[in-house]
């Protein structure tokens, strides 16, 4: 883990860029390869600071499809919009932000889409008070993600985009094909303002939300699509929940490690209760979202409870405490198909954690 | 005296390129090919001039197991090349892997699958290492983008050497490179110091070696051992460390001279090639152990014969693309054959640009639109990508990539396909399902005209013809006239065997459907001949071939009854009762594990029905149908018994019910084929009718069955009274004690139906009279509570329900003449609204009585 100043060690979060710092230059000085224009890191490189390079000391940050990654690297180098869809919690997200952080060097140009979002937060807005003194100028304008990442050659984030009103997302358009930005109020030439190389769009969309079928077509037409999908490995699924458990546990100020046991019994669930399907065969899928993030959140809640209540680590009836808030949000009838999972088909399992799970059972509220 | 050992991957066209390399370089006096080893004798049978793809098909069969697979072959396998350039260099080829049928071979389908897909552990620290997501994407890396790198071999090693690395085989896999090795230290033997090429799956090719460059044991027969591997290997007894027993024992080793001999570089002595001695179509017969020609002088391994009692053979099959790409997990091979068909006869480029042409003409045929941007950006995609991951060229998946990155523009449901392992998952999107179908191609391969194949192909061709059937035209067959029996057998024996060419459209659709007429439709004949040859596995003749697919059936369907019963009809439909002792064993033993009554009830019913009355298939009387007929009656008592839940009635079981009164018409019309006696069978029913935790439908109906079965003895304990004319008829004034006895109001309906269900008539519930149960059954109702009545309301409709209309009229005649009325009987069973409306309306004003008895409110009532 980089050590990370003084300062920046207080952020609950710093960004990409702060994270990995050490690794992003140990990449810059070691990359040979041509750089496409504009880009701080060669596509070689950009890869490797993505999914790891174990002999160059680079840790894996994204736990996907590598081929996803180099398609999302070569369409960003081409010239085409990248939009991430796929379910919630699947790591679209941090995917956008560490290519961001590796092909621009900073991923804090982001635009984030809501019902709220207007062409204002996209392109650009004034400071009323320098507007009303001295006039549309350089110096009142106040330029947004978008006219910045054009200005300076960066990469752009939008998240959620389909959260946003189409004809803000239209706003898009003429951006991303005439790569320009017509700013009227100022005169002359900086009335334009040209995309300089560099410039690109992440954009990343929900598919339980407003589906991508909402963008308009010609939008669509300028992203190149590429679907993130939860983690197929069941082991690559319980390490990644692992590690970022006891990452998360110990800023809680848990010093207990989640127990290897409980956390398989955790993920196999999750991962069961996502695609409906369990090695008996047959089974429901639930609505609610079963991603590993929310997985994560869980484990996460489980130690939380055993080391505050109990001073031990969380166990299996901490999971069914914790997973009738998860798995069961709002609907009776995932709370059904839960109680359904646990009674029927945890009740064959082997396994001391499995049992125990099964025993908890009836800690299901409702 | 050197070896040399190539390992390759199965249909790889770069492995194909350099298995031609290396034998135009090394012009070897041997070829050593991984197949099967009983084919030695046939090889000429593979190089008659079929258009490829083909397979070699095995079908194996004894007491215990069954097992068919095949070993494809394609224009650009290795094993291919190995075979028809070494024929054409003048070597001597030999196949050199055990049979098909061996046990070795247990549960495996494809013998060209990928043997390190079984060993994933190796492959996954490969691919992590290589920054790739798929076996597929590190091979397409490392050897096909690049197939005329001058260090392939030495790829080739280093990749099978790091997959093979620590892993431990298990023990099939050693028994066949134990054997493999076997061939190549006779193959040293017999050479002198010409050049060996052993052509094996790149993950045997370590173990084959080191077992094959092993200093031979010590041993009498080794000859002064001053030259490693003069001692020929039977000694050294694979075949039994693969568990096979010879039929006869190992061929006796070379002695001291011959062995010197050999050593000393004399000629090989002749090649084994096709066996005088040897059998050509060996369908029916187990194959022959490949005996020396000479007398046992030479010594090549023995090729071990199938037990005597078992039922094993070899026949080349065309084969497609469409199969070759179809095998998933561990008997996966290199997918997409028709783009690799292109890499063989082209180079990568070309290769590339006939996949881009077949997709786009694929997907522009289905409507899909590709604009020229997107080839564009498609293009420069599958570049980049290549460049990103340091490929010469655009590969096959750099180029399948660019495509779905320009023609995808929505979210995916399931991932890109070629990021794993598995068949296309449903949900896939189409223009991806169009790229994969492209890539797959459609190729079907052709066998030679004189190729031999299995006996069951020339019974058919003859029965057809002389049925004239195979016309081509559609055929409408009487199945009352004996001939139009006969060639509706022959079509529905060919269905069972899954051969395609006919459809039936119309027909019977069960035993007792009175259809006579069927009328069958010719379909494109696609696939016809492979799936003949491939029946072939189940017998010599039609008719045996259909009852072994048959029991094949039989026991896949386990107890499932539904499937059970489709045997069944299959069975009658062909014609294959009179040809069968085993099927019926096995339907027998199917039914008789059945779990539920109700479908065992229909499957009953029918057996019944046929051998009352059958009067178009042939099979009235027929013993198989009563052997069903009995153990399923069997199986039906012993369920019943055990039945429970008598806390939740939850309405009557129909299907159950029905089964009961299958169970009724067997006593009554067909009671001497059946084992369990009458009267243990109404002891049965009269144990549960009394069995307070019985369901009560059942308890009604075992009731209703003493009454019918044994009408002597009143199962409630009353004395009856013989019956008499303008009497009810005897049972009635006992059932109206036991409805008395049935307790709750939710069960009464229940126990009812049981009752109505099996003893309807019998009951005489239609005589003139207003019988006891009437009464009985009016003063139960007359008495209960408003809620009692509504909770019994739903159940005691369904009871009455199996009364036709004529009948239920005449009960409520009775129920107004017992009260004294005077009214149209019809009238009572017409109701303007909706029964169950009324039902609800009449509970809502119950609860609004009750609601104003609480406060005090009510009216009198």
């Amino acid at each position: 883990m980089t050590t990370l100043p003084a300062q920046e060690q207080r952020l609950q979060r710093p960004p990409a860029e702060v994270r990995h710092a050490e690794e992003l230059a140990a990449l810059r000085a070691a990359d040979t390869d041509p750089r496409p224009p504009g880009w701080q890191l060669s596509l070689r490189a950009a890869r490797r600071f993505v999914i790891g390079d174990q002999e160059a000391g680079i840790g894996r940050k994204f736990v996907g499809d590598t081929a996803l990654v180099e398609r999302a690297l070569v369409t960003l180098a081409t010239n085409r919009g990248l939009m991430l869809v796929g379910e919630p919690g699947t790591a679209k997200s941090l995917l956008s932000e560490l290519i961001a952080a590796a092909v621009s060097g900073d991923s804090t140009l982001v635009v984030q889409g809501g019902a709220a979002t207007t062409e204002d937060h996209i392109k650009y807005s004034w400071n009323y008070a320098l507007l009303v003194s001295e006039g549309p100028s350089e110096r009142s304008l106040v330029p947004a993600p978008m006219l910045k990442g054009m200005a300076e050659g960066r990469l752009v984030r939008f998240e959620e985009i389909t959260r946003c009103p189409l004809e803000v997302q239209d706003s898009l358009l003429s951006l991303l094909s005439e790569r320009v930005v017509a700013v009227p109020e100022l005169e002359g030439p900086r009335g334009m303002v040209f995309a300089r190389q560099g410039f690109n769009v992440i954009a990343t969309a929900n598919t339980r939300d407003r589906g991508v079928n909402e963008m308009s077509a010609a939008l669509k037409r300028r992203f190149n699509f590429e679907t993130v999908f939860p983690i197929t490995d069941l082991d690559t699924e319980i390490a990644l929940v692992e590690a970022e458990a006891t990452a998360l546990l110990r800023r809680s100020g848990v010093t207990l490690a989640p127990d290897r046991d409980v956390l398989e019994v955790l993920v196999t669930t999750f991962r069961e209760l996502r695609s409906g399907a369990a090695h008996e065969g047959g089974g429901d899928r639930l609505s609610a979202v079963m991603s590993t993030a929310e997985a994560v959140s869980v484990a996460h809640a489980v130690g939380v409870r055993g080391w505050f209540l109990r001073a031990e680590p969380g166990d299996a009836a901490d999971v069914v405490t914790c997973l009738a808030g998860t798995a069961a949000k709002d609907s009776p009838e995932d709370l059904a198909r839960l109680r359904r999972y646990l009674e029927q088909r945890v009740a064959g399992r082997r396994g001391a954690q499995w049992k125990a799970l099964h025993a908890a059972r009836h800690l299901l509220a409702g | 005296m050197t070896v040399t050992y190539l390992g390759v991957r199965h249909h790889s066209p770069a492995c194909a390129r350099l298995v031609a390399r290396t034998i135009a370089e090394l012009r070897p006096a041997h070829v050593l090919v991984e197949g099967p080893a009983d084919l030695n004798g046939r090889l000429d049978e593979l190089l008659l001039g079929h258009e490829l793809p083909v397979a070699v098909f095995s079908h194996y069969r004894d007491a215990e197991r069954a097992a068919t697979s095949w070993t494809p072959l394609c224009d650009y396998s290795p094993e291919w090349i190995a075979l028809t350039h070494g024929r054409a260099a003048g070597a001597d080829v030999r196949f050199i892997d055990l049979p098909a049928w061996h046990p070795a071979f247990e549960g495996r389908a494809n013998r060209y699958a990928d043997a390190e897909a079984r060993y994933a552990d190796a492959t996954a620290r490969l691919c992590r290492r290589f920054g790739v997501d798929s076996v597929d994407a590190l091979w397409d890396r490392m050897v096909e983008a690049d197939p005329d790198a001058a260090d392939l071999t030495a790829r080739l090693d280093a990749y099978f050497d790091v997959v093979r690395g620590d892993t431990e085989a298990d023990a099939p896999d050693r028994a066949r490179e134990e054997y493999m090795a076997s061939w190549v230290r006779a193959a040293r033997a017999a050479t002198g110091d010409r050049p060996i090429l052993v052509v094996t799956g790149g993950f045997h090719r370590p173990a084959i070696r080191r077992l094959a460059e092993r200093p031979p044991a010590p041993g009498p027969a080794a000859g002064g051992g001053a030259v490693p591997g003069d001692r020929a290997a039977p000694a050294e007894a694979p075949a039994s460390a693969a568990g096979a027993a010879p039929t006869d024992g190992p061929a006796p080793a070379l002695g001291p001279v011959a062995a010197q001999r050999l050593a000393d570089g004399e000629p090989a002595p002749p090649a084994d090639g096709p066996v005088p001695g040897e059998r050509p179509t060996p369908a029916t017969a187990p194959v022959p152990a490949q005996r020396p020609a000479d007398g046992g002088r030479h010594a090549w391994p023995e090729v071990p014969a199938a037990p005597e009692d078992a039922l094993a053979g070899s026949f080349l099959v065309p084969y497609s693309f469409r199969q070759l790409d179809a095998f998933a997990g561990y008997e996966s091979g290199m997918p997409s054959p028709a783009y690799h068909q292109w890499l063989w006869e082209d180079d990568r480029e070309a290769a590339g640009d006939r996949l881009v042409r077949s997709v786009v003409g694929r997907l522009r045929e289905r409507g899909h639109p590709v604009s020229t941007a997107s080839l564009v950006a498609a293009r420069t995609s599958a570049l980049a990508l290549a460049a990103l991951r340091g490929h010469p060229g655009p590969t096959r998946l750099d180029l399948l990539d660019g495509l779905a990155g320009a023609l995808v523009t929505e979210a995916l449901d399931e991932p890109l396909p070629w990021t794993r392992r598995g068949p296309l998952r449903p949900g896939t999107h189409p223009a991806v399902v169009a790229m994969v179908a492209a890539c797959g191609g459609e190729r079907v391969g052709r066998l030679h005209p004189d190729t031999p194949v299995p006996p069951l192909v020339h019974d058919v061709t003859t029965r057809l013809a002389a049925l004239g059937l195979d016309t081509g035209e559609p055929v409408t067959i009487r199945l009352t006239e004996p001939s139009g029996l006969e060639r509706s057998r022959v079509l529905h024996r060919l269905r069972v065997l899954g051969v395609p060419g006919h459809e039936r459209v119309s027909g019977p659709s069960h035993g007792t459907d009175p259809v006579v007429e069927e009328r069958w439709e010719p379909r494109r004949p696609a696939g016809r001949e492979a799936a003949l040859i491939e029946a072939g596995s189940f017998g010599a003749s039609l008719d045996e071939a259909a009852v072994v697919a048959l029991g094949d059936r039989a026991t896949a369907a386990g107890s499932d009854c539904g499937r059970l019963a489709e045997v069944l009809f299959d069975t009658v439909a062909c014609g294959a009762t009179e040809l069968t002792g085993d099927l019926v064993a096995r339907l027998r033993s199917g039914l008789a594990a059945a779990a539920r009554p109700g479908p065992l009830g229909t499957a009953l019913a029918t057996a019944l029905g046929l051998w009352r009355h059958d009067r178009v298939y042939g099979v009235a009387r027929d013993p198989l149908l009563g052997g069903v007929v009995d153990t399923a009656v069997s199986r039906v008592l012993w369920l019943v018994e055990g039945a429970g839940g008598a806390t939740a009635p939850a309405g009557p079981d129909r299907e159950r019910l029905g089964a009961l009164a299958a169970v009724r018409d067997a006593y009554l019309h067909a009671g001497a084929l059946l084992t369990v006696p009458r009267g243990a069978a109404v002891d049965v029913f009269r144990r549960v009718s009394r069995d307070p935790l019985a369901p009560p439908d059942l308890r009604g109906a075992a009731f209703g069955l003493c009454r019918v079965l044994a009408p002597e003895h009143p199962p409630a304990g009353h004395g009856t009274r013989a019956p008499r004319a303008g009497r009810p008829a005897p049972g009635t004034e006992d059932a109206a004690v036991a409805v008395r006895d049935v307790g709750e109001p939710r069960a009464l309906g229940d126990w009812l139906a049981g009752l109505f269900a099996v003893a309807r008539e019998e009951l005489g519930a239609t005589s003139a009279e207003p019988g006891p149960l009437v009464a009985a059954l009016d003063d139960l109702v007359t008495a209960m509570t408003e809620t009692d009545f509504l909770v019994a309301l739903p159940s005691l409709r369904d009871a009455f329900a199996y009364f036709p209309p004529a009948e239920r009229e005449q009960i409520a005649a009775r129920l107004i003449a017992r009260r004294g009325l005077r009214g149209s009987s019809r009238a009572l069973l017409r109701t303007t609204a909706d029964p169950m409306l009324i039902a609800r309306a009449r509970e809502l004003e119950d609860h609004v009585s009750r609601t104003l008895d609480r406060f005090g409110l009510g009216a009198a009532r």
